[in-house]
């Protein structure tokens, strides 16, 4: 017996000593994602998580700005042809991947040709499959593809099947970063990029430790290190901050009121601008929502203006699906409150009685108390509404067959380009078989003829003409957009706002002592 | 003894085959699709497609069954749908953490609870013993998720004696080791205490006194190691389901362990993942009770002669 408990103290004393070694870095930017990465692979970067972590330890061609603009990244210029298909990029000399290795437009071309690599299987892969030659190469009846031409070590060629002005904004994406083919075998493990940061110590569902790339050819890191610790609980990451133990923190929806009253914290209380918005989605091509009337009554019975001021501090309702951000002088306002239009509207298509519909909602969702608000407003003109709550992935699986009558769900943009709002959400193959079964030929057409053309007047006249029709069509409950509220300690300098999630880049961050 | 182990080890085998049988069902029933955590939101369909001939979604079940099997039984338990990573590394990664918490809560279980259950032992009925019956009564009842962010927030946050969350030294290891070890803690105190008293009306308690030993030397040699078999039960139990994982306890104090792998991997459908920790799970509990038995030999002879009769 004596024996056992020598055994298991020992065991365990060696555990603690050895666990000792391990105390967080106290110097550099703290701050706490509430899930781990899936790995440092652009290829693989499909959620905002891995997004934006990729996006500090790559660099792109080109990059999202503070707002809608994008910047410079590995090419210092490029001329878009004025077909729109032709795309000439013009890199920086002298930029080294984190192992001394240069970046050339060699690097460009094969990590977008991985991307469309049936091998890796990227779930990106539709970013470049306008590119010309891309289904040849897809379909293996070409080694390479033809639209993607490195000229010499500084300049590259990329050619598209047809016009696409998004294309450009797609190139800044965290799956369009530029690796290191060279360590192409551990990239899931450690990073080949050539990005602002570099991989220190990756301690999987514990801590994501970057150092400054102190050879980055651009505006350098102010602080040497950044840390991202995983802290899936949200009163865990508020009581961090709260005790000092980090330097950022995104204030949960919930908690907003508390930290805005705080007069240690209130004057430090942020509101940031996102490019979302918050809907609830009406399957289109199955009664009762087939009907026009009904999805409009749906509308019109939900105070909306009431919920958004009691429930969503710094939201802006929603008139259509297109952020106002990309409306210039919005034209129209949203849907009015108008319950007797509702329940007559509910007479008029044969439902005198009221209707009763299940709405389906993803246990991850935040907000989802402002549903249970939302029950009431529905009863009062007869629409019984029955809330089906399940976890991510069966709501995510139920939607994809067109299971779920209504489902509560948000989008926020990968790009800013209102295209984001429309394309992937109302254009008909799309919604047909991810969505709620949406289609409309005519949105089909207009959506085609927004992605073709180049950003000017015509182009935003479409979006709002766009934007107008889903409005009077109604495939939706519109809700609200809705910002972000951050917090920084007083402590860190050199915050600023970023539109798009994997902007931030943390270099101009710094920490005053104090 | 050498036998009896065997014996024991024998009788696994058929829990562990159930377990495999069991947690590959569960995959079978499970609601949801993996391939949907691993695409993102604007897939193309032909990409899914393929994902789901990868991952031999779409051979016939009986198929599946047998390579699930066949892998698990020459040791190679797959690899994550979502880091692509060998399902064991995930787990010993993972493991040391779980380990780490284990020993830290069960030693505040063992010494909270053994100390007041002996102590309230002794005075029944007084003050004393009413006020920590309740108190274990009321750490019985207390969630973990409860008692957790109240340690955080009073000797993190207020009081700031220590780190809230997070782990590394044992400065870390003191407020998640008293989260989780305060259920088995309040546990073993009234188990304790009620073992006690049975043993300390015996005869052979009453001889002990009346033979004028010292009374700590009749408590602790005499009356405590026959008050412990039904201790060691609960520390074993305890033990296991520490050992496996502490989803709540882990999740609060952001302590990367088995337990928030598992759920992650249940969340998103991580196949490999979850019947890699399940069957993990199971062996943790296996090898517990396996010590725990041999446990009961050494405290009580009696135990070990039946067995191996």
């Amino acid at each position: 017996m004596r024996f056992y408990f020598n055994r298991v103290f020992t065991v365990s004393a060696i555990y603690l000593i050895m666990g000792c070694g391990n105390v967080p870095p106290e110097s550099g930017i703290r701050l706490a994602l509430s899930s781990d990465i899936r790995g440092f692979d652009p290829a693989q970067a499909v959620d905002v998580r891995s997004g934006k972590i990729v996006s500090l330890v790559y660099d792109n061609l080109v990059h999202f700005g503070d707002s809608t603009e994008i910047i410079p990244g590995i090419a210092f210029q490029w001329d878009i042809s004025g077909d729109g298909k032709e795309y000439r990029f013009f890199l920086r000399k002298n930029i080294l991947f984190h192992d001394g290795n240069p970046v050339t437009a060699t690097d460009v071309v094969l990590s977008f040709k991985r991307i469309l690599d049936l091998e890796i299987l990227s779930p990106q892969s539709w970013m470049f499959t306008r590119i010309e030659g891309a289904a040849e190469f897809i379909e293996g009846t070409s080694p390479f593809v033809s639209g993607l031409i490195a000229e010499n070590d500084s300049s590259l060629t990329i050619r598209l099947k047809s016009s696409f002005s998004p294309f450009i904004q797609y190139l800044a994406m965290p799956s369009s970063a530029i690796i290191n083919y060279r360590n192409i075998d551990t990239i899931q493990e450690i990073p080949a990029g050539s990005g602002p940061w570099k991989l220190a110590k990756w301690e999987r569902d514990g801590k994501i430790q970057l150092i400054r790339n102190d050879n980055y050819w651009g505006e350098k890191p102010k602080e040497p290190e950044l840390s991202f610790r995983i802290l899936s609980e949200a009163m865990t990451r508020s009581a961090e901050f709260e005790a000092g133990n980090l330097d950022f923190l995104t204030i949960p929806s919930t908690e907003i009121q508390r930290w805005s009253t705080y007069p240690e914290f209130e004057d430090r209380v942020v509101h940031a601008d996102e490019l979302n918005i918050w809907y609830i989605g009406l399957n289109c091509s199955r009664p009762p929502f087939n009907d026009i009337r009904i999805r409009r009554a749906m509308n019109l019975s939900l105070d909306r203006e009431k919920h958004l001021r009691l429930l969503i501090p710094g939201g802006e309702l929603a008139s259509g699906p297109v952020p106002p951000a990309f409306l210039g002088n919005n034209s129209f306002k949203p849907l009015p409150y108008d319950p007797e239009k509702a329940i007559q509207l509910l007479e008029e298509s044969g439902y005198p009685d009221g209707l009763e519909a299940e709405l389906w909602v993803g246990g991850g969702s935040e907000m989802f108390h402002v549903l249970e608000a939302f029950q009431s407003d529905w009863a009062a003109v007869g629409i019984n509404v029955k809330i089906i709550r399940s976890d991510w992935n069966v709501f995510k699986s139920a939607v994809r067959i067109g299971q779920p009558p209504m489902y509560y769900l948000n989008w926020t943009a990968d790009y800013p380009d209102a295209e984001n709002f429309l394309y992937p959400l109302f254009y008909s193959t799309e919604s047909m078989t991810k969505r709620n079964r949406y289609s409309n030929p005519v949105i089909d057409k207009i959506i085609l003829k927004i992605q073709s053309l180049s950003h000017g007047i015509e182009r935003n006249t479409l979006i709002q003409k766009a934007n107008k029709i889903l409005h009077d069509e109604v495939p939706w409950v519109f809700l609200w957009h809705k910002g972000n509220y951050t917090i920084t300690q007083n402590t860190l300098l050199g915050y600023r706002p970023k539109l798009v999630f994997n902007a931030e880049r943390f270099v101009t961050w710094e920490k005053k002592d104090g | 003894m050498g036998k009896f182990i065997f014996n024991r080890v024998l009788q696994a085998v058929p829990v562990i085959v159930g377990v495999l049988f069991i947690s590959f069902m569960l995959m079978v029933v499970l609601p949801g699709d993996p391939v949907l955590s691993m695409v993102g939101e604007r897939y193309d369909e032909n990409t899914v497609e393929i994902m789901r001939e990868k991952l031999n979604m779409n051979k016939p079940l009986m198929v599946r069954m047998g390579i699930f099997m066949g892998d698990v039984l020459s040791g190679d338990l797959g690899h994550s749908f979502i880091t692509g990573r060998p399902v064991i590394e995930e787990i010993l990664d993972k493991f040391p953490n779980t380990f780490i918490l284990a020993v830290g809560a069960m030693t505040v279980a063992v010494l909270i609870g053994v100390s007041l259950g002996m102590g309230t032992s002794l005075v029944p009925g007084s003050w004393i013993d009413k006020t920590i019956m309740v108190l274990s009564l009321a750490g019985i009842s207390a969630p973990v998720f409860w008692t957790g962010l109240v340690f955080v927030l009073i000797f993190g946050v207020y009081l700031g004696w220590l780190p809230p969350t997070g782990y590394g030294g044992l400065e870390f290891l003191i407020l998640p080791a008293f989260t989780l070890g305060l259920r088995s803690a309040a546990q073993i105190t009234r188990l304790t205490r009620s073992a006690m008293l049975d043993t300390l009306s015996q005869d052979y308690i009453r001889t002990a006194q009346s033979k004028q030993l010292p009374w700590w030397k009749v408590l602790v040699k005499h009356a405590l190691p026959n008050s412990l078999i039904p201790v060691l039960t609960v520390i074993g139990t305890d033990f296991g389901s520490y050992l496996s994982g502490a989803v709540l306890t882990e999740s609060i104090f952001g302590w990367p362990g088995v337990g928030r792998l598992a759920l992650e991997s249940i969340l998103k459908r991580d196949f490999p993942v979850i019947q890699g920790t399940v069957l993990f799970m199971a062996l943790m509990f296996i090898c517990v009770n396996l010590v725990v038995d041999i446990l009961y030999g050494i405290i009580d002879p009696r135990i070990r002669a039946e067995s191996s009769a």
